[in-house]
């Protein structure tokens, strides 16, 4: 019944085919390639450097995410936690002048928690994801402007500055901690127990459980490495902006999903590959440093760039549709 | 006169020559049976007759004209998957006329006419459900039944195509849809009829088109044919209906002891298995037997009453401690509780026994390929390779890779909650064999929970009945069918 020739012997091939990342590698060289051709400034180094440091924050948002969405899940309060961390880094070094470094270190475990308690309560309580995250975004935000009444905090000394705006060679910093924040994930998804064990919940949670994988336990810690990396964002964009402010996020929520979707994670849970989320990432911050170099009306900016990510998250389903088209051609002719 | 006629239909999957140039056509007033091991092209041919699947070659003709051109024709055959695919948050009535505009009502639903209109439907297929209860509260047999009422609905079709529709009906149930079925074949139409119980395509169908390996190998008048035949054309060889396949190296040593255990749906439930046995537990749907095996694994709730095994204290609620221990639960349900979609066949198979496949950097590639071949090849698993994500085969063969995943863990005890269902004659028995194989060679205690009275009869050492939640007898092998009959109807 095996009918060995459709069957490639070739394993890179059949590698190439499995996975749909090279089509969205392909397409981010083609938005490399057509943003080089429209705009002479595109290739400016300061430009590079600018939209590599958005992207970086989306980036890392992004592969967060993308851990909950395979196992099909969500999580709306990323934007709120990494302000939220961000303020209490902030009113730690400024008005009660801890050391820097302790400060942050305490931020992320802070987040780290937040993550946590996102996670117990969805799984105690037997929540929906997103809806208990929409409630959870209104508890962290809330906390901010109590603590903040709405005021940035400034003063932040100036020695953490390198982490937001910094560069290491050419490459700006926060870059540096994006890429290092895939590689832990992959080396998760990839490598360990746990991953494996992601992939199946996202599969199956009845099955998971009957598999006797401990599947709670491995929510709760996907949602704490979720809060501990939005904490990452959070303070990185302190260092960037040299103030805390409650604004920091606000768009990291909806952003971090479309990434991750645009890079060919399922939102219905198990498949997909987090470095997809920071490819799609890429995409994002591409389409938004377009608008503004080729000079779209500041009131248009936000329609054209909804439209565009909608077009772009749409290129799976599209060539899907394309594929069934052409089969139906070839076969009514 | 043929109301349907294929010619040369070739579909292809990777790896996978589904179907390799069949020819087949159905008459009006017809019922035919088509039949065949899992993973033959059953679905995928029924598939390409309802325009699902586009073949890569062939021509389909309804009444003459090529529906391959014109979908619409397509319109002409109402069509029954095998899988249930009913809207479960949406009400008895809702399910049976979506869409709407197809059932005759326009613009606004009226939930009250709907409703009305299902009264009528529902009493011809004797479905025991009102037409605003939803879907996913009423029994899976009156699930399958509701999903041939839904496809029947729209009183211009000219085929029906049933995907296996018995294997979650009840006895009673099915002998409700054998009549409707006998009703719409009076009323001149073709049936197209796929099932895996020789008994009742025996009972139902004219003639008979039997499949093997993507190919159509035999057609005949049923009544010019016998069971021995099916078979062989089937499977290319004999198989003995009557051979039994229980264990005989029971030992005396209790293995597994149940005292008092209750839940929500099981009373007061004891009982002993012991080691090389193969522990039968007949009833009927809803008697509790799969409640009463997965709060023993830790999934449901216990209420009351304690569990040893292998002289330990067992820990109930934590289906971790469970699988760890060596206590296995392989479900009824297989597409929703037993694999993980879309993961590859060596995937499935590993993630039961990641410790044992560590590497200094991880998970060793090396030995989860060997594990995946090695199951492959033990339990004689019909793939390309062990790449193929497990949703792309079939049922018998997916069945094969959860058996062989189970035994990887080196389990005590392995429970097979209705392990045959929706599985071809051969495979069954290769089934059989397996649990039999196991309790003898490996020592370990088999529960065996079937509604087949047959499959528990030939399998078992001794049979357990259950009735509404508590066990009303014990019974040895050799016991009289109709004695364990009158205990799992409750009239023992
Ligand atoms: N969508 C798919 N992608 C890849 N392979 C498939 C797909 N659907 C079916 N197959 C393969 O095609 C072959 C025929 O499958 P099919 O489901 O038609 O068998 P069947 O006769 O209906 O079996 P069963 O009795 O188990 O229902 C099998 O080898 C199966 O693995
Ligand atoms: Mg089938």
């Amino acid at each position: 019944m095996n009918n060995e020739k459709s069957r490639s012997s070739n394993p890179i091939i059949n590698a190439l085919r499995k996975s749909n990342m090279t089509a969205i590698g392909a397409v981010l060289v083609v938005m490399i390639l057509i943003a080089s051709v429209t705009s002479p400034y595109f290739l400016d180094i300061y430009n590079l450097q600018s939209v590599i440091r958005d992207l970086a924050f989306v980036g890392m948002i992004g592969v967060a995410q993308s851990l909950l969405l395979l196992i099909g899940e969500l999580d709306l309060s990323v934007g709120k936690i990494a302000s939220l961390c961000g303020i209490l880094s902030g009113m730690m070094m400024v008005y009660y002048h801890w050391n820097p470094w302790l400060a942050l270190l305490v931020s992320l475990i802070c987040g780290l928690i937040f993550g946590a308690i996102n996670g117990l309560i969805i799984t105690r309580l037997r929540l929906n994801s997103m809806v208990a995250t929409i409630g959870m975004q209104g508890v962290y935000g809330g906390i901010n402007l109590v603590l903040t009444k709405g005021k940035a905090i400034t003063g932040i000394p100036e020695e953490i500055y390198f982490l937001g705006k910094g560069n290491v060679g050419p490459i700006p910093a926060p870059f540096i901690f994006c890429i290092a924040v895939l590689i832990i994930v992959l080396f998760i998804v990839k490598k360990t127990k746990t991953g494996r064990y992601i992939y199946a919940i996202g599969n199956s949670r009845e099955a998971a459980r009957i598999l006797g994988i401990n599947v709670d336990k491995i929510r709760v810690l996907i949602y704490s490495l979720v809060g501990l990396i939005s904490a990452l964002a959070g303070i990185l964009y302190v260092a960037r902006l040299g103030s805390s402010q409650s604004a920091i996020g606000e768009n990291w929520p909806m952003n971090s999903i479309a990434s991750s979707v645009i890079g060919g994670v399922a939102l219905t849970g198990g498949i997909g590959n987090p470095a997809g989320a920071l490819i799609g990432a890429a995409i994002i911050s591409i389409i938004q440093n377009m608008i503004v170099l080729l000079g779209v009306n500041v009131y248009w900016q936000s329609a054209v760039s909804g439209f565009v990510v909608v077009i772009a998250i749409s290129f799976g389903s599209i060539s899907e549709i394309l594929r069934e088209r052409k089969a139906r051609k070839v076969k009514v002719g | 006169m043929k109301v349907l006629e294929a010619t040369g239909i070739t579909k292809l999957f990777p790896g996978v020559v589904a179907l390799d140039s069949v020819d087949i056509s159905f008459e009006p007033g017809q019922i035919h049976a088509i039949i065949g091991e899992n993973g033959a092209g059953k679905s995928t041919l029924i598939k390409c007759l309802t325009g699902v699947y586009v073949p890569e070659e062939g021509s389909v003709e309804i009444n003459g004209q090529d529906a391959l051109k014109n979908k619409e024709l397509f319109d002409k055959i109402a069509y029954v998957p095998q899988e249930i695919d009913l809207f479960g948050y949406m009400s008895v009535a809702e399910n049976l006329f979506i869409p709407y505009e197809k059932s005759g009502f326009k613009g606004m639903v009226n939930q009250k006419a709907l409703e009305e209109a299902a009264r009528p439907l529902l009493a011809k297929f004797q479905i025991p459900v009102e037409p605003d209860e939803l879907v996913k509260d009423i029994s899976v047999s009156s699930q399958q039944l509701l999903q041939i009422a839904r496809a029947t609905v729209h009183e211009d079709y000219e085929v029906l195509m049933l995907d296996e529709p018995t294997t979650s009906l009840t006895t009673k149930d099915t002998q409700i849809l054998f009549d409707i079925v006998r009703q719409i074949k009076s009323q001149n139409k073709a049936v197209v009829f796929i099932s895996h119980k020789l008994e009742e395509i025996f009972a139902l169908s004219d003639v008979i088109t039997v499949f093997r390996n993507g190919k159509k190998v035999a057609y005949s008048e049923i009544g010019q044919v016998d069971i021995p035949w099916v078979i062989r054309q089937m499977t290319g060889r004999e198989v003995d209906q009557n051979q039994v396949f229980c264990s005989e190296k029971v030992t005396d040593e209790v293995l597994m002891e149940v005292n008092d255990l209750t839940g929500e749906r099981f009373t007061d439930v004891s009982f002993q298995l012991k080691r090389g046995e193969i522990l039968g537990f007949s009833g009927l749907v809803g008697a509790g037997r799969s409640e009463l095996m997965q709060a023993i694994l830790g999934y449901l709730p216990v209420y009351k009453g304690t569990v040893r095994i292998d002289g330990e204290n067992w820990k109930l609620g934590d289906p971790t401690f469970s699988v760890k221990h060596g206590y296995i639960y392989l479900p009824e349900e297989r597409k929703k509780q037993g694999i993980l979609p879309v993961l590859s066949i060596r995937e499935n198979i590993s993630v039961a026994v990641l410790d044992r496949l560590a590497s200094a950097t991880g998970i060793s590639r090396k030995k989860e390929d060997e594990l995946a071949q090695n199951v492959i090849d033990t339990y004689d698993v019909k793939t390309p390779d062990a790449e193929k994500e497990i949703q792309f085969l079939s049922g018998g063969n997916q069945q094969k890779v959860i058996i062989g995943r189970a035994m990887t863990c080196e389990p005590k005890v392995l429970v097979f909650d209705e392990p045959t269902k929706g599985i071809d004659v051969g495979t069954k028995a290769e089934i059989y064999r397996l649990m039999k194989e196991l309790a003898e060679q490996k020592g370990i205690g088999i529960i065996l929970i079937s509604s087949e009275m047959d499959e528990i009869r030939k399998c078992s050492n001794r049979i357990i009945a259950l009735y509404d939640g508590r066990k009303v007898g014990e019974f040895p092998a050799t016991a009289d069918k109709e004695e364990i009959l009158s205990a799992i109807i409750g009239v023992g």
